[in-house]
């Protein structure tokens, strides 16, 4: 029967085995032919059940199905009434029977209750009837043919050294397997259990990686499948409706801590049913701003004839508070310039109105008076003007500085007089001290180092109280040595002591310092200090108002020069705002 | 004689309002933040404030707040006068019941006085 059925699978296959066994005639050359055909149609065979495998389910690993594809072709190769599988399912055995012929009742029961029987001895474990779901196919059940079970093999199912399963194939016939169709049968099962092994290796290795890519991600990941049973959350995900530690998180958790903000489940539904991505605009949960994606998950394509099929959907959270509130700085300092600009358009625009209205109406000091109010605003527009220029410069790597030999103590001697005026206004003394060593000339550019000077003197002179100090300290600093030591050379200190690690490292330089007696800078706002964006909040002792660019353009032109500049402060106490100018 | 409040940090708006509304026989009080805008609401009682938003001390949200905390202030009608453009300012002044805002770069003298006289005829 076997031989028959080799026979005729070497005919139809092997084309070149048929010439063969018709030119070569001798009948011990023929047994010999037969032997080697048999030996090479099973190595077809296993083949295109591995490849077969490979086809149709692809990643799938499905260990039924894979069973199902064996017993679907298997009758090709061997003879049986009936070919069954038992497996283990999740929560049932699922037992399988596919009757080539058919049987009794009783035969179908005696093939279930003997593979009952190994797969308990195999997996140490007991069985009962009720655990058992049957799926009969094939042939119909016939009460009239009681044929018992005459011929019977069993091969366990075994996948990653783990029995999961046994293949049974049975006859009604005495005496039909052999060892052969064992050995036939077990090869096939073993390479495909060896392909699923290895197979299920790679996508173990690979789920791995998938696995801790999301769990380290710093987007929140959900999965769900259909039905929005979570499958998939990583720790961000967790965070982000504040359960980090819950087990079992449901979609409820979801749309509990949500509250409303984002319909998650209507998004899932959507996105899955109509095959198409969605992206939410910015929702703020729990103090975060979240861009959230909704994307639906098929399976692959290959899988189904019919197409992609729908198993779920990935919601990903993506954190853009910090995008906003960078977004959101942007927006306040373009709000800061057009209220500066407009205030004192705004003013000129009135007064011209008042004066063209009727000056016969307006007294003389009045009109005095206007006239030094369109000049005062028209220069605070030109320097608000500047200042914007500056910082453009700046921000286009276009802010140039041309170094020329300068007697810097003449350049800042001239400040000081400059400012002489709005100090002694402000109840306040304006001095300068200077160390003995500085050299005559160093190269700089005057107008930007005047500009940086403005800038710090004003600031100084703005933020000081009546009564108060503003020293400006001038003083060389040498490779290595201590700035607060090589200070004390000068007749005058500055209010609190300059921070030597930024002096360490230094290479020779000029260093200037402007200290003030003013209410200090809190520690938070010092490194924001220097930022174009952020103006402080501190209102000045006057109540001057200004833009803020003016450390940012300062910082631009200390560093146009190779320098630094810093700033120590102590609340209460005064600021230090200093830069270095390295020499040479 | 209608009496107007002008709280606002802007020394030329200051002088320039009050001189046109001064021309048009209106009395006017000022206060150069909202601290004083505050007390010199009761003290003036005017008829109508001009409000000016960014101000030292206390800006003028802070002001408006503090205003209607006070439930025994008087009811006056309040028109913002600011040059801040932020859309949140205009709404959370608005949520706070002002009878409008103005852009002041956006306006003269004459139309400022325009709306006054017609929030003040109402």
């Amino acid at each position: 029967m076997l031989s028959i059925t080799i026979i005729s699978v070497l005919l139809a296959v092997g084309g070149i085995a048929a010439s063969i066994y018709f030119i070569i005639r001798d009948r011990q050359a023929k047994e010999i032919l037969i032997k080697r055909e048999q030996d090479v149609s099973r190595r077809m065979y296993e083949l295109a059940i591995l490849k077969e495998l490979g086809d149709r389910i692809g990643y799938s690993l499905d260990v039924q199905q894979i069973i199902d594809i064996i017993i679907n072709s298997l009758h090709q190769f061997i003879d049986y009434s009936a070919v069954s599988y038992m497996l283990l399912g999740p929560e049932k055995l699922i037992f399988k029977m596919h009757l080539e012929r058919s049987v009794h009742q009783r035969f179908v029961n005696d093939i279930r209750d003997r593979m009952l029987g190994s797969l308990s001895a195999l997996l140490d474990r007991e069985f009962n009837k009720k655990d058992v779901k049957e799926i009969i196919s094939g042939a119909i059940i016939i009460e009239e043919l009681d044929e018992p079970v005459r011929s019977f093999f069993n091969i366990p199912l075994v996948i990653d050294e783990k029995v999961v399963g046994v293949l049974t194939v049975a006859d009604t016939k005495v005496g039909l397997y052999k060892e052969e169709e064992m050995t036939i049968l077990y090869k096939i099962i073993q390479q495909a259990s060896k392909a699923v092994t290895s197979l299920q290796g790679v996508v173990k290795t690979e789920q791995a990686k998938v696995n801790a890519m999301v769990e380290s991600m710093a987007d929140g990941v959900v999965m769900t499948d259909i039905d929005y049973r979570i499958m998939v959350i990583n720790p961000s995900a967790r965070a982000i409706i504040g359960l980090p530690k819950k087990e079992d998180i449901t979609i409820f958790d979801f749309i509990d801590n949500l509250e409303g903000k984002f319909d998650i489940r209507g998004r899932l539904e959507e996105s899955v049913k109509l095959n198409k991505p969605f992206k939410s605009e910015e929702v703020l949960i729990k103090d975060k701003f979240y861009k959230i994606f909704v994307f639906p998950v098929n399976t692959n394509a290959t899988v189904e004839i019919g197409g992609q099929e729908a198993v779920g959907g990935v919601v990903i959270f993506h954190d853009v508070t910090a995008e906003r509130s960078i977004e959101q700085i942007r927006e306040q300092f373009m709000s800061m310039i057009v209220h500066e600009l407009r205030t004192p358009l705004s003013g000129i625009n009135k007064i011209s109105e008042l004066l063209r209205e009727g000056q016969e109406k307006i007294e003389k000091k009045d009109f005095d008076d206007y006239i030094k109010l369109i000049n005062a605003d028209s220069n605070s527009m030109l320097e608000l003007v500047n200042d914007i220029l500056d910082i453009a410069k700046l921000e286009a790597g276009k802010f140039e500085v041309k170094k020329e030999p300068k007697d810097l103590r003449n350049i800042i001697d001239n400040r000081i007089e400059f400012f002489k005026t709005s100090a002694l206004d402000a109840k306040l003394s304006l001095d300068v001290v200077y160390s003995t060593t500085l050299p005559k000339a160093v190269l700089i550019d005057e107008a930007g180092i005047k500009q940086v000077m403005n800038n710090l003197i004003s600031n100084a002179i703005k933020f000081t109280k009546r009564d108060g100090k503003v020293l400006v300290l001038v003083s060389e600093h040498k490779k290595g040595a201590k700035i607060n030591e090589e200070f004390k050379g000068l007749p005058s200190q500055p209010i609190v002591s300059l921070p030597e690690e930024t002096f360490a490292n230094a290479q020779g330089s000029i260093v200037i310092a402007v200290s003030d007696t003013g209410s200090g800078i809190n520690q938070s706002d010092i490194k924001e200090l220097f930022s174009k964006f952020k103006q402080l909040n501190n209102k000045s002792e006057t109540g001057i108002k200004g833009t803020g660019l003016g450390l940012a353009i300062a910082k631009g032109i200390v560093e146009g020069h190779g320098g630094t500049i810093g700033v120590v402060s102590e609340i209460g106490v005064g600021s230090v705002f200093f830069f270095m100018l390295p020499l040479g | 004689m209608k009496k107007i409040l002008i709280i606002d940090d802007d020394q030329v708006f200051q002088k320039t309002m009050t001189a046109k509304l001064e021309l048009l026989t209106y009395e006017t009080a000022s206060a150069v933040d909202g601290e004083e805008g505050l007390s010199k609401v009761v003290s003036e009682r005017p008829d109508l404030i001009l409000l000016d938003i960014k101000m030292p001390k206390l800006d003028g949200i802070g002001f408006l707040k503090k205003l209607r905390e006070n439930t025994n202030a008087p009811k006056i009608p309040i028109l913002i006068t600011s040059n801040l453009s932020s859309i949140d300012r205009i709404s959370e002044g608005v949520a706070l019941g002002v009878r409008g805002y103005i852009i002041k770069s956006d306006e003269t003298l004459d139309t400022i006085v325009k709306q006054i006289e017609d929030i003040l005829k109402k």
